[in-house]
């Protein structure tokens, strides 16, 4: 039989660690700010203290004169670059000139005014401060509702009424269904706005070579390509003269799925002045002008009959947008409409969106992006109307999720739901935290006095974005894998990762089709002198579009593979597998390592067959994924002080077939960390004069190690049709899983007291005041 | 933000109302400030060191006195700018005789915006009791 050894172990569905940990956790991975180049300059921004101002003049000639500094350059030395681009497109949207420095305007604390070029960052900085601007401050309008009220100030003159754009939805019998209904249940749910706080801040170097006519940016973003053709566009440069590379990228969290002035800017910069020129965020400059998330005043009301079926859901979204639009920001909240129906069979609803210029930074995509808002409002609402009911929380969302037999399934909103068992997690959740006996333990507890909650949510999200059509930029994904002549494998990917392991997924996966050894493959990514266009990562898209690209891009060499080895052994039956081709009549077998040599030799080829072992597969799905699952979370309230503890965190997700556990575990913990954040802690706070009060980590509250709960982390598995690979995607799902089911045990917890509803986040100064106001 | 208090100076209202508006004396007794000039008819520019929590730094500004009604009432429109942020408030002062001492009354508004808005603005109010309070015992010597 075979002579050569063979590779029988496969990885795909094994906890396999993370191959890009040992360079991150020994200090010695590459990040934006590590890069030093000889004659390197140092840019520091000029920002806007108001948050509504007209500049009356500017002066410079301070900071030029400043020994060190080698420009400054303001509003009208940027004329000729293009502004920062919105690639979202609603009817009738109106979207404000946002031009990357400047000119005669601002309109949001932080809005860059000038930029400061110097040899050492302390000089520019030092000399940032000697500019001398002229404002004559106008009143600002922080608040979204207040930005809608008749008389408030206009953040952009030309539309005083503050309104970016309407936008309305509307499916079924709405009308009939809110007529027929036994019980109507209304509330209004915040969504408040949160700073997505990366560790790593923005940073950008720019590196002109004006002799070869090249532009490379070093920037710390999760959309290498799109930010290529973007800034290229913006600075008038043909995009194959200009090379973006994202290093090492300390977390994004959709904050970096973006094209920030300051990308141009560098740009600009070391094109005038013929260095190198790096500019890193500090983290005030972060939370002020780096994209929040969420920001929603949603009005809700859910119709039912008595016995607990869902007639139809209305919503009206008041959505926070800020001053002007980045790449995404008008197009997230028609993702929470999307995401409406949550995991409920109802075919009725009808949803507004009111999209509001405030003074304030854009909010755009983090972490669930539009999905978290909608699942928390769904969420809150059915159990809002199962406390209506008197009906158990469980029991109604049994009654109203889609059957396992209907998939796939049409919602109210236009989408087919791919596969799904939602009683499943729901019903494991509930196993896991012996639901029953919790209850009576409340029952017991409530005698006593003690406040206990229990709270489920039971999420969907739309994952893998997604079919072209249905996104801005294209929603496929691109590979490219590589044997090289020696038989080592290099995959480059378009998605570009920045922190969800597919250094080390990709690897599994490649390893098993081609059967060779893990530490054979090399994944390369952020690179756009290296990698074949891509779109990136987002929306838990990195895996199951760009990993199903590698996927098919696999396939393709197989085939050609097999080509080679049944020309090598002269056979025409011969089987690929375990890593050689073997012929099945003789035994006789050629390695892939082989088979790659003679591919490049090329002394002879199979019929039909060029030489080398290169595939490249875009890959476009024909639909989202959806995963889903159920959250299960008990509280304590402690009445004296209004601390709530977790006593249990039980997250049951299905995100389809796991190709890595462990990645797996640590996405769900990420996620649920960020929606805890969300639920307990964070809250970006603008005075109403626009100024940003929680500008620091001192006042922002993220989550650290020791606020987290033990998360008991387990699955239920419905692979997805849309792809091969069967994943569905995990990015997301602790963010949108994780906030309703914790309001929802407060809430409970708090119901003896007559507490119905509870915006987050829910300080302990807000579980007192409630505790306190209901004696 | 809205911020008033009383102070007791040992001075009849006259003399409370000459002092608070007495260049030299405001110089010594502003706490932070480097110096005090006349610019013009009730306007003076100042320089001032500011610290507030973990942020500190220069500050330049005018001050100026409207609405004289002695010895009643001036109103202080104050505005301030460094590297730190700027501040901007006004405030209505009242004079009332208490014996032979002045009851001074102040109720204003301010504005703070910048770094020291970010980082700072919750111990504005405790910040600038404070520095009032501090400007006060030295008018009072």
């Amino acid at each position: 039989m075979a002579t050569t050894t063979t590779k029988t172990e496969t990885l795909v569905g094994k906890r396999i660690r993370r191959r890009e940990d040992p360079r991150l956790i020994t200090g010695t991975a590459t990040y934006v700010e590590d890069i030093k180049m000889p004659g390197m300059h140092y840019a520091a921004i000029v920002r806007s203290p108001h948050a509504a101002a007209k500049i009356r003049s500017i002066d410079t000639s301070k900071a030029a004169a400043h020994p060190g500094v080698a420009a400054v350059f303001v509003g009208k030395d940027v004329a000729g670059v293009g502004p920062v681009p919105c690639g979202a497109s609603l009817p009738g949207l109106r979207v404000p000139h946002h031009s990357i420095l400047a000119t005669d305007r601002v309109y949001f604390v932080g809005h860059p005014v000038a930029v400061v070029v110097a040899t050492d960052r302390y000089i520019a900085a030092d000399a940032a401060d000697l500019v001398e601007i002229d404002w004559d401050v106008t009143q600002a309008v922080a608040d979204p509702e207040k930005a809608l009220a008749s008389g408030a100030p206009a953040v952009h003159p030309e539309w005083p009424d503050n309104k970016a754009f309407d936008f309305h939805q509307e499916h079924g019998e709405i009308d009939k269904a809110f007529a027929e209904a036994d019980v109507v249940v209304k509330q209004r749910i915040t969504s408040q706005r949160l700073i997505p706080t990366a560790m790593e801040t923005r940073g950008v170097v720019a590196e002109w070579r004006a002799a070869d006519r090249a532009l490379t940016l070093y920037t710390s973003t999760q959309i290498p390509h799109l930010v290529r053709t973007l800034v290229a566009m913006m600075l008038g440069l043909e995009e194959n003269r200009l090379r973006v590379v994202a290093p090492e990228v300390g977390g994004g969290f959709g904050s970096k799925l973006n094209v920030y002035a300051e990308e141009a800017l560098m740009g600009f910069v070391s094109m005038k002045i013929g260095k190198p020129v790096k500019w890193i965020e500090s983290r005030r400059e972060n939370f002020l002008t780096t994209i929040h998330g969420r920001g929603h005043v949603d009005y809700y009301e859910i119709a039912a009959k008595k016995d607990g079926t869902i007639l139809g859901i209305k919503l009206k979204i008041i959505q926070d947008l800020g001053a002007y639009h980045q790449l995404l920001t008008p197009a997230i909240p028609t993702l929470s409409v999307l995401m409406m129906p949550g995991l409920y069979r109802t075919q009725n609803i009808r949803a507004d969106i009111v999209g509001v210029f405030t003074n304030c930074v854009p909010t755009d995509a983090y972490r669930g992006a539009g999905r978290p808002e909608a699942t928390h409002g769904i969420e809150r609402m059915v159990d809002m109307l199962a406390a209506e009911l008197k009906m158990d929380p469980a029991e109604i969302r049994l009654k109203n999720f889609v059957h396992k037999d209907e998939f796939p399934f049409p919602t109210a909103t236009g989408l087919t739901y791919d596969s799904g068992d939602y009683a499943a997690p729901l019903k494991k959740a509930m196993d896991l935290a012996g639901y029953d006996k919790l209850r009576a333990e409340q029952a017991e507890a409530r005698k006593q006095g003690k406040l206990m909650g229990i709270g489920i949510s039971t999420y969907g999200e739309i994952c893998a974005l997604g079919p072209s059509p249905a996104t801005p930029a294209g929603g496929w994904e691109s590979a490219t894998v590589k044997i090289e002549p020696t038989g080592k494998v290099t995959v480059m990917t378009g998605a570009s990762p920045h922190g969800q392991g597919e250094e080390t997924t990709f690897a599994q996966v490649a390893a098993d089709e081609l059967g060779v050894d893990i530490d054979d493959i090399l994944v390369l990514h952020g690179d756009t002198s290296i990698v074949q266009y891509g779109i990136g990562t987002f929306g838990s898209r990195g895996t199951a579009v760009g990993g199903t690209a590698m996927y098919f891009a696999l396939q393709e060499l197989k085939a050609k593979l097999k080509k080679f080895g049944a020309m090598m052994l002269n056979s025409d039956d011969v089987t690929l597998a375990n890593g050689q081709c073997v012929c099945n009549k003789t035994g006789a077998a050629k390695s892939i390592a082989e088979m790659a040599a003679a591919s490049y030799r090329a002394m002879a080829l199979p019929p039909n067959t060029q030489p080398g072992m290169v595939s490249t597969y875009f890959w476009e799905p024909p639909n989202f994924t959806f995963p889903f699952g159920a959250h299960l979370v008990v509280t304590d309230i402690d009445k004296d002080t209004g601390a709530i503890s977790i006593r249990r965190y039980i997250a049951v997700d299905d995100c389809g077939n796991l190709l890595n556990p462990l990645i797996v575990d640590g996405q769900v913990h990420g996620g649920v960390a960020q929606g805890l954040g969300q639920a307990l802690w964070e809250q970006a706070v603008y005075d109403d004069n626009g100024q940003l009060v929680t500008g620091e980590l001192t006042d922002y509250v993220v989550p650290r190690a020791h606020m987290m709960p033990w998360i008991e982390s387990s699955h239920t598995i419905t692979p997805t049709p849309v792809n091969p690979l069967g994943v569905k995607g995990v990015g997301e799902a602790g963010t949108i899983g994780c906030s309703p089911a914790v309001v929802n045990s407060v809430v409970d917890a708090l119901s003896p007291l007559g507490v119905k509803h509870i915006d987050m986040p829910m300080t302990p100064e807000k579980i007192w005041n409630l505790v306190k106001g209901a004696h | 933000m809205k911020i008033s208090g009383t102070h007791r100076l040992p001075f009849p209202p006259e003399e409370s109302y000459a002092k608070l508006q007495d260049p030299e004396l405001l110089a010594q007794t502003i706490p932070g400030c480097e110096s005090l000039e006349k610019i013009g008819e009730d306007e003076y520019k100042m320089k001032m060191k500011m610290a507030l929590a973990a942020v500190s730094g220069a500050f330049e500004g005018k001050i100026r006195i409207a609405d004289k009604n002695p010895p009643e009432s001036f109103r202080l429109i104050v505005e301030g700018a460094g590297k730190i942020g700027f501040v901007r408030g006004e405030g209505l002062l009242k004079f009332s005789a208490a014996g032979d001492a002045t009851e001074v009354t102040y109720d204003g508004d301010v504005q703070v915006g910048g770094t020291i808005a970010a980082v700072g603005q919750r111990l504005i109010d405790a910040t600038s009791k404070t520095m009032i309070r501090k400007f006060f015992e030295k008018i009072a010597g």
